[in-house]
């Protein structure tokens, strides 16, 4: 809760400090700010409360889900450098304020105890992304990404709004363990079918946020045109939230139905495998590889949603955490190379740009590789370890369930190995340009961080998973 | 009817304009419809949001929408009368997923059973204005969401004015 308070403060501040002649110092505050949230997200541990009659609940899962947010939106701001000081078009103050308000949503999504607390963070989330999307005002493709995204995305919201008024109208309650206490208990006259059509619409707006498969349309066409700061921004903090926020609404709440809700999003988690990573071999451009293997990504998520066993929370907590953390490499190393040699006036994202990297800089290149292995999900990497929790829940469930999921996820897994080592062979094998890339301090920093957890977390997986 | 009837105009009209007043024509009898249901606050915030305010700038949208001929001078563009026609493709996989909707909907609706479910769950409606309750709500036990609320209002201003600013 203090976290989320402080926050918004910071944002304000943070806008306030844009009026400052020299704009060197908003980056440092800005990452100020949100270590200054993580502490006093920490605060918290080991304890439960309530605030504001049932609208928010803080609890270990809370303080955990929040962490990796918090720390994917540390390590974008980071990286966040290309609109630095010498560009006059730019507005960092406005920028970093958006992300921080775009916290805020999140974590309400993560800690909601009541539908609308969720509906509001949602929201919160979303406008901010819209923004962010088209913030680069002079490229076509990012008006374009941010118009479709905004259009789909109140789409979306309006029919999820549309669920949570007709479990309303069936519970009479927006409270989430109300909600569960009706489900479960079953009322003398039975469920009413309200509520499952309610729980149907609720599910496709959260499944439309996190871009499983018949809801992914936008997601390649905005990650693709929406600046690639704000691609990775996107692409991870917004799947951790949806994540935890469907996972919360499913248990709470909803428990009493599972054998409805297991076949949906079973059947759901079999397109996205399907879909994200077999359209992901046929893409050109590193950028819109990378969104389809995040449409794959949320597949292997939604598993660990599905199976519904004790340990799927702290299955999600770790593949959210591998998940974010090489994406960000990923797409930070994308960033640096993309920007080396525009084609007309754009940065070049194809596969080609990465040719012979291992030669231009070792670092970027060795980064970059392990990113790729800890997606792709090879042992020694998080990757590995965050698909294995989540297939071992999958497993818990029973093979009679959930055998045909895991034999799909297990092959598509090995389909994603083969488009994420294409960038690796391009990098290493290939030949192409001599010319060293630079990189500035913080930056080398972030990458070596990044790759230091991902192959600690690769070597000792239980050091984090103890505390989840 | 007459919701519905100017539902049916707002679809099929090319145009812009006759569905913006025809749309007006929807909004008030929906406010209509909540007034007899006895949700009077809805009502009025249905129109003073939609009719007042959503209209308002759907209507200043088509006004300052012109297509004209790209040839002729400002002058001649000027006589035209202003009209935006809208396209009507695939009314197919139109009709086809709204009427999924609608018979999705209206199935579940019968099988709801209302009047068992109110006499269980509900107080019958008395006719008592809803205002008082809705700001003591709003005060109490939906504090925190109201005023989460202007973070979001926040946001999308600052989003709004960032766009919208000429300067670059």
């Amino acid at each position: 809760m203090l976290s989320i308070i402080s926050l918004s403060l910071f944002g304000i501040l943070n806008l306030f400090l844009g009026f400052l002649k020299s704009r060197r110092v908003l980056l440092p505050a800005t990452l100020l700010f949100i270590a200054l949230a993580f502490a006093a997200n920490l605060l918290d541990w080991n304890h439960q409360y309530v605030y504001f009659r049932d609208m928010l609940r803080t609890n270990n899962l809370f303080i955990n889900f929040s962490s990796i947010i918090l720390l994917t939106t540390f390590l974008t701001v980071a990286i966040s450098r290309s609109f630095g000081t010498d560009e006059e078009h730019t507005h960092p103050a406005e920028y970093y304020a958006i992300m921080l308000f775009s916290v805020v949503g999140a974590l309400m999504m993560v800690g909601f105890e009541n539908l609308i607390m969720l509906f509001i963070g949602l929201e919160i989330l979303s406008v901010s992304l819209y923004v962010l999307t088209g913030s680069d005002k002079r490229s076509l493709r990012s008006n374009e990404a941010a118009l479709k995204y905004f259009l789909m995305g109140s789409f979306a919201t309006g029919i999820f709004l549309f669920g949570i008024a007709l479990v309303y109208g069936a519970t009479g309650s927006f409270n989430l363990s109300a909600i569960g206490s009706y489900v479960s208990g079953g009322p003398t006259t039975g469920i009413s079918p309200l509520l499952y059509v309610g729980l149907l619409f609720i599910l496709a707006g959260m499944l439309f946020k996190v871009s499983a498969a018949p809801f992914h349309f936008w997601t390649p066409d905005v990650y693709d045109g929406a600046p690639t700061l704000f691609t990775a921004f996107m692409s991870t903090v917004v799947k951790t939230a949806g994540f935890a926020a469907l996972y919360r609404l499913l248990t709470v709440s909803f428990t009493g139905v599972y054998g409805l809700w297991w076949q949906v999003l079973t059947g759901v988690t079999v397109l996205t495998l399907l879909v994200g990573n077999i359209t992901a071999v046929y893409q050109s451009s590193v950028k819109r590889m990378l969104a389809y293997s995040s449409v794959s990504h949320a597949g292997y998520l939604l598993i660990a949603v599905a199976a519904k066993t004790p340990q799927s929370p702290s299955a999600i907590l770790f593949y959210s955490l591998a998940y974010s953390i090489a994406t960000i490499t990923g797409f930070a190393v994308l960033i640096l190379v993309a920007e080396q040699k525009p084609i007309e006036g754009r940065p070049d994202e194809r596969y080609e740009a990465f040719n012979g990297l291992a030669k231009r800089n070792p670092l970027l290149a060795f980064s970059l590789a392990v990113s790729m292995v800890s997606l792709a999900g090879i042992p020694l990497t998080a990757g590995f370890w965050g698909k294995f929790f989540v297939f071992s829940t999958a497993v818990d469930r029973g093979m009679t369930n959930m055998g045909m999921v895991l034999v799909v996820a297990v092959l598509m897994s090995v389909v994603g190995v083969y488009y994420y080592f294409r960038v690796i062979i391009a990098s290493y094998l290939k030949t192409g340009d001599s010319e060293p890339i630079g990189i500035r301090p913080l930056y080398r920093f972030i990458l070596v961080l990044t790759t230091a957890l991902t192959i600690g977390l690769g070597l000792f997986p239980d050091v984090v998973r103890q505390l989840f | 009817m007459l919701t519905l009837g100017s539902a049916v105009v707002v679809l099929l009209s090319r145009n812009v304009l006759y569905s913006a007043y025809s749309l007006l024509l929807t909004f008030v009898g929906i406010a209509a419809l909540y007034v007899l249901a006895g949700a009077d606050f809805l009502a009025v915030t249905q129109l003073m949001v939609y009719v007042g305010g959503v209209l308002v700038l759907l209507v200043f949208g088509v006004m300052l929408t012109h297509r004209g001929d790209a040839q002729k001078s400002v002058a001649q563009r000027a006589t035209e009368p202003n009209v935006v026609r809208t396209n009507h493709g695939r009314t197919l996989a139109g009709v086809l997923v709204a009427g999924g909707m609608f018979a999705l909907l209206f199935t579940v609706i019968q099988k709801a059973d209302f009047t068992r479910n109110e006499a269980t769950f509900y107080d019958p409606i008395t006719r008592v204005s809803t205002v008082p309750d809705v700001g003591i709500h709003l005060m109490t036990d939906y504090a925190l969401p109201f005023e989460v609320v202007g973070v979001l209002l926040l946001a999308a201003l600052i989003g709004a004015a960032y766009l919208s600013s000429i300067r670059n």
